[in-house]
C-alpha cells in the first residue's frame, strides 16, 4: 500500500526525489508583484498542520531541512527554526504568504530557485494550502517538531553494567519500584490467589484453572506456591505448546487454510513449530531456524501468494522483510516497501536491501511499484550491527542474516520478544505500540535487563516468562491507566480472553475434545522426541545425480525397490519427503500423491492394505518442477515439454522411510542407492545417494525421524489452537493470518455478540457440552451449579447466583437448561476478562 | 532522562498528534465506533475536511453480483448473433442468443432479459467497465479486486467496499447491521480467498459482513437459536441480567472493556428483539409478492442443487434463490440497511462461471436475475425509495470465446477452445475477458436510460469509447453515497483510502444533473 505517498507525494514530486534546498542566494528576492499574481490563491478553509502540512512538508522538506540537517541553514525542525528563515533571512511572516520567500521558491515561478531543487514542483493546490496556513497564522502544534530521531532498544548492554535495585527477590520489581518511586506511588496489595490463579493459568498454558488444581492451590499454605504453580505450569510441554502456537501463528501467519493453499502459493510451518514450542527451543536458534529455513520451516519467508502479477511492494522477498522486520525486529516496513516511510526513517533501500537476502538475485527497486531502474544491494537494515557480503549467493546471505539477527551485536532481538511478553500479560508494551521498537521504553532499565537476562539464559524464553508471571508487578492488581492520556505503570490492564481460550474454556467444561486436528501436526512425535534414535535406519535423499541437491534438471525421475515379506503385513507406514512432489504406487496401484506446487512438506500414510505376501513393489516418481513452479505435464496445446536449459536447473530430492509391521515384526525401509531410478529414454541403475537428513537446503534433520518414528497422533484435540477457525472463533477475534497479528482487537462488537447470542456454531457447542455434562456425572441442582460456576468463574456460587442459576437449569436439570446456565455464565463480563 | 532520549520521544509524539486517547476516544464514539478502539485501530483521515465533502444521491446500496464472469455480448451488449451448428468456427461467435428491445429506443438486451429491458429507461447501463490487469485469472482475486478496489495481496486487510460505507455512514437503523452479505457460502471451491475480501478488514469486524448464505433461511440469523422457544430464550436473558448483577464484576465498576462487551450484548438483543429483525422473514412477505421474485415459490423451498459441472443443471436447479436474495434485500432496505449485496454465488465453474456449456448454462442465469431484479427495481421505486436506493449490477469480468485478459495485454488462456466446434458444450462465451463488461446502475442519482460507453461490434468487441475502470466506478458508488474518494482511516499510522491512493474520479456522466 503506498497510499500516502501516490495521494501527497507522486502528483508533486519525482520518485526517489531528495530535496535539496540550496542555500538561500544573497541576491535572492521574493516574487515580484506580476509574480504574486500568478500564485494561487490561499485554499479558504481553516488548514490544520497535522492534516494538511505535515504532511508536505514530510514528503518534500523534512529530508533535507530537519532530523538534524539544515541545508542552506534553513532548518524546519521546530515552528521557531521555520520562521527564523536561512541564509537570506525570515521564511514567511504571518498573513503575508504572496511575499515569503518560502512560498516563492515552492510556487515555481521563480526558474532559478525552485523547491524541491530537484524534483517537480509542488501542486498548486498544495501551495494554495502553503499560503492559507501562513496567512492563517502558521499554526504549528508545540509538541509537533521533526528532531532528530534516535533509535531504541537497538544496542545491547552488558548484564553486569545493569545497576539492579536492591531489596526485591525479582530485578523486575527493583525497577518497576524505581519507576514508581519517582511518581511517588506505592504498591498495591497483590491480587488474591483464585484470581493470580486464573491469570496465570489463562496466560502460561491459555486453559482455566480446573476446580480441583485450584482447590489444591488454594490450600497450599507454602510461600512459594505461586512461584512453583507457574514453574508446573511452565513445565506442561504440550498445553505450553498449544497455548503459545496461537501467538505464534499469529505472527508468523501460519495458519491450517486461508488464501494461497489452492495454487501452493503458502506452505505451513505447524509441525515445525509445534515441536519449537513443544521443545522449548532456543529463541536464538528459533529465529534464526526462521530467517534461514529448512523446508520444515521455510513458509515463513516463503509468503503467501495469489496467482498472477503481484505489486513489487508485495513479491515473496519483500514480503520476508517485511516478517523478518516486524516480527523480529518491532519495525514496521510496510510504507518503506513501496517509498522511503514518512512516519520513521526507514527507506526504500532499506526494505530491498533486507529482501534481497531473499531474492535469487538483485532486485529492480520499485517505488509505489513503478520500475526505478536502480538495482537493489544487500544490507540490513542497521549496519552498525553487521554487514551483509553483497557477493555471497542466496544461502550464504540467509545464514549471515540469522547470525546478524541472532547475534549478541543485536539487542534489539531479545527486547523486541520481551517485550511483547511483557505486553500480553500486562495489555500494554513496554514499549508502544509494540512494533515500534525504535521508540524507548517506559523503563528502559527494565527493557535492558529484561532482555539481557534473556540472553544470559540461553534464549530460554520460559525462564523470561517465568521472571514475569512470579514478579510481584504482574500480581498487581489490574489498572485502567492505559486509557489514560500518559500512561503510567500499575499493574496489567483487563484482557480478554482469546478466541481460542473462549473455545477452550467451553470444551473443557466438558472434558469435550474437537472433532478434527486439522493442524494435522503429529504433537506424538513432537512431544516423544528421541525415539528417532532408536530407528535401525537413516535414510538419505536420493536422485539421479550426487549433486542434485544444488541443482537437477526439472523432470520426473521413477524410484523403484522391490520387497518380500513372508507374513501378512499389518502396517506399512511410509513417511516421505519429496522436492517438489511425488506420486507413490504399491503393486502398480497409486496410492498417494502430493503434486502441489511448492510442496516440500513431509508425508506420512500407512500403505499396509496394499501390501501382500511374497513379492511387492514401491515405485515413487519424483517431480522436479521448473523454477517457477510449473509442473512436468504437458498444457492443452503442447506437444511437448519446455527446454531444460541449466539455468532451469533447481533443487530435487527424495528421502523415505518405511516401517512395515508384520506378524509383530517391524521391518524397516529406507531411501538410499538400493532404490532404481529411471530417468525418460534411460534404463534403470541404482539410485544416487546425496546425504543424509540434514542435507542442505532442506536440513530436515531429526524432524523427519521424529516423524517416521511416531508416526501416528492419537492424542485428543482439546485445543482450538489446532483446528481451523469456525466461525465462533471468527466472530471472537481470531483473524485470518494473511497479515502478521500482534495485537489482536479485543473490544467486543455487535457482530460477535449476535454470534453470542444466537450463533449456530455456540448453540451446537453449547448443546455438545451440555449432553456431556449431563451424560458424564449424574450430579444436578445445587452441586452443578456450583460445578459450573467453579469450572468456568473459578469459584462458588453465591447464595443469590445458586437460586438463579437452579431457575435457569430447571429441575431436574436437563440439556437445556444446563445450556441455559452455561450461555449465561461465559457471557458475563466476569468469564470473558482476565482481571 | 538524557537529553537523546527526550529528543526521540519528542520526535515520535509529533507522529502521532492525532491519537485521542482512548478514554478521550470513548467519550466522542458513537456506538458503532466503540469497536475501533483497539490499540492501532483506524481513525478517520479525511472524514472532517470541510473541502471534501460532497452531498449524497444515495442513503443504501445493493450490488447485485454477478459472480464469475458475466459476458457483456451475453448480456446487456449484445452482438451480432450467430445460432449454433456443428462445424461452426469459433471465431465467428459473438452472441449465441439473438437481441431484443429494451424500453429505451436503440438500446438493445440479449434474450432471455426481457424483464430487465422492460426497466432500463429507470437505468443507466455501463458498457466499458475495464478489469485490471492482474497477469493472470483467478476469480477471487479479481473479485477481491472489485470488491476492495485493492489488489491482492495486501500488507493490511482491505475492506469491502460494503465496510466502507458502513464505517463511513454507519447504520441507518442503529438496529440493523449496516452491511449485509446474502447468497454466498464459504465452504466451496476459493472459499479462503472469498474470505479475504468479505471482511470489513482494518476497520474493524463491528463493520460488518453480516453474512446470510440462504436467503430463505434469514430470519434464523436474527431469531433464538434453533430448538430455543422465545420464552425460554426470553427467560435466559432476564436470568442473565441478575446473574450479572450479582457477579462480583458485574454492573458495578467500569472499565471500556466491560462496557464495550456489555454494550455489544444489548445492541445484539436490540436486532433480535427489534421491528427490524422481521425484515429478514421471508415468510412474512405476502406469497403473491414472493412469487414475483420467483414465480414457483413454495413455503419451505431449500435450494440443494447437486453440483454437476458437465450438465450446466445446476444454475436451473438455483433458480429463485437468487430472486429470494433480492426481495430479501428491499426488506432491508425497507428497515434501515445500509450496505447489502446479493450474489449468485461464486463456485467455480458454476453459475456466471462458464467455462463450458456457456450457452445452455446462460439460459438458466438469464432466468435467474431477469425478473428478480427488474421486481426489486419496481418495488423500490413503488414504496419510492429508488431514487435514495443506488442498485449496482456488476461482475468481475466479462467473457469471450476467444481472447483472454486483453487484446492488447493477453494473457496465458485457461480454456480450451476449438478453432471448430463440433459439439454444444464449446458454444458460448468461455474465456475471461477484461477489456469491456456491462455494470447496471438504477436509482441514488443516477439518470435514467442512459448508456454510457461504447464496445466494438466486431471482435474484439472490446470498449472504444468511455472505459470506466473499477477505481472510478468505486468512486462514483461512493460519491452517491456522499463519500469522497480520498476518504480514508489510519492504520498502523498510515491513510488507507477508499479507491487506492484516494485517487478514483467519479464518473460525473453517469448521474443526474
Amino acid at each position: 500500500m503506498c497510499s500516502f505517498f501516490r495521494a501527497f507525494w507522486c502528483r508533486a514530486a519525482v520518485p526517489l526525489l531528495v530535496t535539496v534546498l540550496p542555500v538561500f542566494a544573497k541576491d535572492y528576492l521574493p516574487l515580484t508583484l506580476e509574480q504574486q499574481a500568478l500564485l494561487p490563491d490561499p485554499v479558504a478553509y481553516t488548514v490544520d498542520f497535522v492534516r494538511d502540512i505535515q504532511p508536505i512538508f514530510e514528503e518534500s522538506c523534512t529530508q533535507c531541512h530537519a532530523h538534524g540537517k539544515s541545508k542552506g541553514v534553513f532548518s524546519l525542525e521546530t515552528r521557531d527554526d521555520f520562521i527564523y528563515g536561512g541564509d537570506n533571512g525570515t521564511a514567511a511572516e504571518v498573513g503575508r504568504s504572496a511575499e515569503s520567500l518560502v512560498v516563492a521558491m515552492i510556487s515555481g515561478l521563480k526558474p532559478d530557485i525552485i523547491m524541491p531543487e530537484k524534483g517537480k514542483e509542488l501542486t498548486r493546490e498544495q501551495v494554495a494550502i502553503v499560503r492559507a496556513w501562513i496567512d492563517q497564522g502558521m499554526v504549528w502544534p508545540d509538541e509537533i517538531n521533526f528532531f532528530e530521531i534516535e533509535r531504541s532498544n537497538l544496542h545491547p548492554v552488558e548484564l553486569e553494567d545493569i545497576a539492579v535495585p536492591d531489596d526485591f527477590a525479582n530485578p523486575i520489581d527493583g525497577f518497576v519500584n524505581d519507576t514508581f518511586a519517582t511518581q511517588s506511588y506505592t504498591w498495591a496489595t497483590p491480587v488474591d490467589d483464585r484470581t493470580f490463579a486464573r491469570r496465570v493459568w489463562l496466560d502460561t498454558i491459555g486453559l482455566l484453572p480446573p476446580p480441583e488444581a485450584l482447590a489444591d492451590f488454594l490450600a497450599d499454605d507454602a510461600a512459594d506456591k505461586r512461584v512453583r504453580l507457574v514453574q508446573e505450569l511452565l513445565g506442561n510441554q504440550q498445553a505450553y505448546a498449544e497455548h503459545w502456537l496461537t501467538f505464534w501463528n499469529d505472527l508468523l501467519r501460519n495458519d491450517y487454510q486461508g488464501v494461497g493453499y489452492i495454487d501452493g502459493g503458502r506452505k505451513p510451518i505447524t509441525d515445525w513449530l509445534y515441536s519449537a514450542l513443544a521443545n522449548n527451543m532456543p529463541y536464538d536458534e528459533f529465529v534464526a531456524e526462521l530467517v534461514d529455513p529448512g523446508m520444515a520451516a521455510e513458509g515463513f519467508t516463503k509468503g503467501i501468494s495469489w496467482r498472477g502479477a503481484v505489486n513489487a511492494s508485495m513479491l515473496p522477498p519483500m514480503q520476508a522483510a517485511q516478517g523478518v522486520a516486524h516480527v523480529f525486529l518491532g519495525v514496521n516496513l510496510k510504507c518503506a516497501s513501496c517509498h522511503d516511510s514518512f512516519i520513521d526513517d526507514y527507506t526504500l533501500a532499506d526494505s530491498y536491501g533486507l529482501a534481497s537476502v531473499y531474492a535469487e538475485g538483485p532486485l529492480e527497486i520499485a517505488e509505489c511499484d513503478e520500475p526505478t531502474g536502480d538495482m537493489s544491494r544487500v544490507k540490513f537494515l542497521y549496519e552498525e550491527i553487521g554487514g551483509l557480503d553483497t557477493t555471497a549467493n542466496r544461502e550464504m546471505r540467509r545464514r549471515q542474516l540469522a547470525e546478524i539477527i541472532t547475534g549478541r551485536k543485536n539487542g534489539r532481538l531479545p527486547r523486541t520478544i520481551v517485550n511483547r511478553f511483557w505486553h500480553r500479560f500486562f495489555g500494554r508494551g513496554l514499549v508502544e505500540p509494540i512494533d515500534e521498537m525504535d521508540r524507548p521504553a517506559w523503563s528502559p532499565e527494565l527493557m535492558d535487563w529484561l532482555a539481557e537476562d534473556l540472553v544470559a539464559h540461553d534464549f530460554d524464553l520460559k525462564h523470561t516468562l517465568e521472571k514475569i508471571l512470579t514478579s510481584r508487578a504482574y500480581q498487581l492488581p489490574v489498572s485502567l491507566t492505559g486509557e489514560a492520556e500518559d500512561y503510567v505503570f500499575r499493574g496489567p490492564e483487563v484482557r480478554r480472553l482469546s478466541a481460542e481460550q473462549f473455545s477452550d474454556a467451553i470444551r473443557s467444561v466438558a472434558a469435550l475434545p474437537y472433532p478434527r486436528n486439522t493442524s494435522k501436526v503429529n504433537r506424538h512425535a513432537a512431544l516423544t522426541g528421541g525415539l528417532a534414535e532408536e530407528l535401525p535406519l537413516r535414510p538419505k535423499w536420493i536422485w539421479t545425480t550426487a549433486d542434485a541437491a544444488q541443482g537437477a534438471k526439472p523432470e520426473n525421475v521413477t524410484f523403484k525397490r522391490v520387497f518380500n515379506f513372508q507374513k501378512a503385513v499389518d502396517e506399512a507406514i511410509v513417511t516421505i519427503a519429496a522436492d517438489n512432489g511425488f506420486t507413490l504406487s504399491v503393486n502398480d496401484k497409486r496410492v498417494a500423491s502430493v503434486s502441489k506446487r511448492s510442496n516440500t512438506g513431509v508425508f506420512v500414510k500407512d500403505v499396509g492394505k496394499h501390501l501382500q505376501m511374497g513379492q511387492n513393489e514401491f515405485t515413487i516418481v519424483g517431480t522436479n518442477f521448473y523454477p517457477d513452479g510449473t509442473p512436468i505435464r504437458l498444457r492443452p496445446g503442447q506437444t511437448e515439454l519446455p527446454p531444460t536449459p541449466p539455468e532451469t536447473y533447481n533443487s530435487a530430492g527424495m528421502l523415505l522411510y518405511a516401517r512395515i509391521r508384520a506378524a509383530d515384526q517391524v521391518h524397516d525401509m529406507v531411501s538410499d542407492q538400493n532404490w532404481t531410478v529411471q530417468q525418460a529414454k534411460a534404463e534403470p541403475r541404482a539410485a544416487v545417494e546425496m546425504g543424509g537428513v540434514d542435507l542442505a537446503p532442506w536440513r530436515i534433520g531429526e524432524h523427519f525421524l521424529e516423524l517416521a518414528a511416531a508416526p501416528v497422533d492419537r492424542l485428543p484435540v482439546e485445543r482450538a489452537s489446532l483446528v481451523a477457525a469456525d466461525p465462533l472463533m471468527v466472530a471472537m477475534g481470531r483473524p485470518n493470518r494473511e497479515q502478521t497479528v500482534t495485537v489482536r482487537q479485543e473490544e467486543a462488537t455487535t457482530l460477535q455478540a449476535l454470534e453470542l447470542t444466537n450463533g449456530e456454531t455456540l448453540a451446537r457447542l453449547l448443546k455438545d457440552a451440555s449432553d456431556q455434562i449431563l451424560e458424564d456425572s449424574n450430579v444436578t441442582g445445587d452441586r452443578l451449579v456450583r460445578r459450573l460456576y467453579q469450572y468456568t468463574l473459578s469459584r462458588p456460587p453465591g447464595k443469590t447466583e445458586l437460586v438463579l442459576a437452579n431457575q435457569l437449569l430447571g429441575s431436574p436439570a436437563d440439556s437445556a437448561g444446563v445450556q441455559d446456565l452455561l450461555w449465561a455464565l461465559t457471557a458475563l463480563p466476569e468469564f470473558q476478562l482476565i482481571y | 532522562m538524557n537529553l537523546h532520549r527526550f529528543f526521540a520521544e519528542q520526535a515520535f509524539q509529533k507522529a502521532q498528534p492525532q491519537l485521542d486517547s482512548r478514554r478521550d476516544f470513548l467519550k466522542k464514539a458513537s456506538t458503532a465506533t466503540l469497536a475501533a478502539l483497539a490499540a492501532g485501530a483506524p481513525r478517520s483521515w479525511a472524514a472532517d475536511a470541510a473541502m471534501r465533502e460532497i452531498a449524497p444521491t444515495a442513503d443504501r446500496v445493493i450490488v447485485l453480483w454477478m459472480a464469475g464472469g458475466m459476458a457483456h455480448t451475453e448480456t446487456f451488449d449484445p452482438k451480432r448473433y450467430t445460432p449454433y451448428r456443428d462445424g461452426l468456427s469459433s471465431n465467428e461467435v459473438l452472441s449465441t442468443f439473438p437481441s431484443i428491445p429494451t424500453a429505451v429506443d436503440g438500446v438493445h438486451f440479449s434474450e432471455g432479459l426481457e424483464n430487465l429491458a422492460s426497466v432500463m429507461d429507470r437505468g443507466t447501463l455501463i458498457r466499458g467497465m475495464q478489469a485490471s490487469d492482474l497477469g493472470f485469472i483467478l476469480h477471487s482475486r479479481h473479485q477481491f479486486n472489485w470488491h476492495t478496489g485493492y489488489v491482492p495481496p495486501q500488507t493490511v486487510a482491505a475492506p469491502h467496499i460494503g465496510a466502507w460505507i458502513a464505517r463511513t455512514r454507519g447504520a441507518a437503523d442503529p438496529a440493523m447491521p449496516a452491511f449485509i452479505n446474502i447468497g454466498q457460502r464459504f465452504n466451496l471451491g476459493e472459499g479462503e480467498e472469498l474470505k479475504a475480501f468479505t471482511t470489513a478488514g482494518f476497520l474493524g469486524s463491528e463493520h460488518g459482513p453480516f453474512n446470510v448464505a440462504f436467503p430463505e433461511d434469514a430470519a434464523d440469523a436474527v431469531r433464538p437459536p434453533e430448538g430455543m422457544s422465545a420464552g425460554r430464550f426470553t427467560n435466559r436473558e432476564k436470568l442473565y441480567r441478575q446473574l450479572l448483577a450479582e457477579s462480583p464484576i458485574g454492573e458495578g465498576g467500569s472499565d471500556y472493556q466491560k462496557e464495550s462487551l456489555l454494550r455489544a450484548m444489548d445492541n445484539a438483543h436490540r436486532l433480535l428483539n427489534s421491528p427490524s429483525a422481521k425484515a429478514f422473514d421471508l415468510s412474512l412477505e405476502p406469497e403473491a409478492n414472493t412469487r414475483k421474485y420467483y414465480p414457483a415459490f413454495k413455503p419451505g423451498t431449500r435450494f440443494e442443487a447437486p453440483r454437476d459441472r458437465m450438465g450446466g443443471k445446476y444454475e436451473e436447479g438455483m433458480i429463485g434463490r437468487f430472486g429470494l436474495g433480492c426481495l430479501l434485500a428491499r426488506r432491508l432496505c425497507e428497515s434501515g440497511a445500509r450496505f447489502i449485496e446479493v450474489t449468485t454465488e461464486y463456485i467455480p465453474f458454476f453459475n456466471w462461471d462458464t467455462h463450458e456449456n456457456g450457452h445452455s448454462r446462460l439460459v438458466g442465469m438469464k432466468r435467474m436475475i431477469d425478473a428478480p431484479i427488474a421486481q426489486l427495481v419496481r418495488d423500490l421505486e413503488e414504496r419510492g425509495l429508488l431514487d435514495r436506493t443506488l442498485v449496482v449490477v456488476a461482475s468481475e469480468f466479462s467473457r469471450d470465446m476467444m481472447v483472454e485478459g486483453k487484446p492488447d495485454n493477453r494473457i496465458t488462456n485457461q480454456v480450451e477452445v476449438p478453432d471448430v466446434i463440433n459439439d454444444p458444450k464449446f458454444y458460448g462465451m468461455h474465456r475471461h475477458f477484461t477489456a469491456a463488461g456491462s455494470v447496471l446502475l438504477f436509482g441514488g442519482g443516477v439518470k435514467k436510460g442512459y448508456v454510457h460507453g461504447v464496445t466494438a461490434d466486431e471482435r474484439p468487441c472490446k470498449t472504444i469509447k468511455d472505459p470506466v475502470k473499477i477505481t472510478d466506478l468505486h468512486a462514483s458508488i461512493y460519491r452517491a453515497m456522499g463519500i469522497p474518494p480520498d476518504h480514508g482511516y489510519d492504520i498502523e499510522r498510515r491513510p488507507f483510502y477508499v479507491t487506492p491512493d484516494g485517487h478514483g474520479k467519479s464518473v460525473d456522466a453517469l448521474f443526474r444533473g
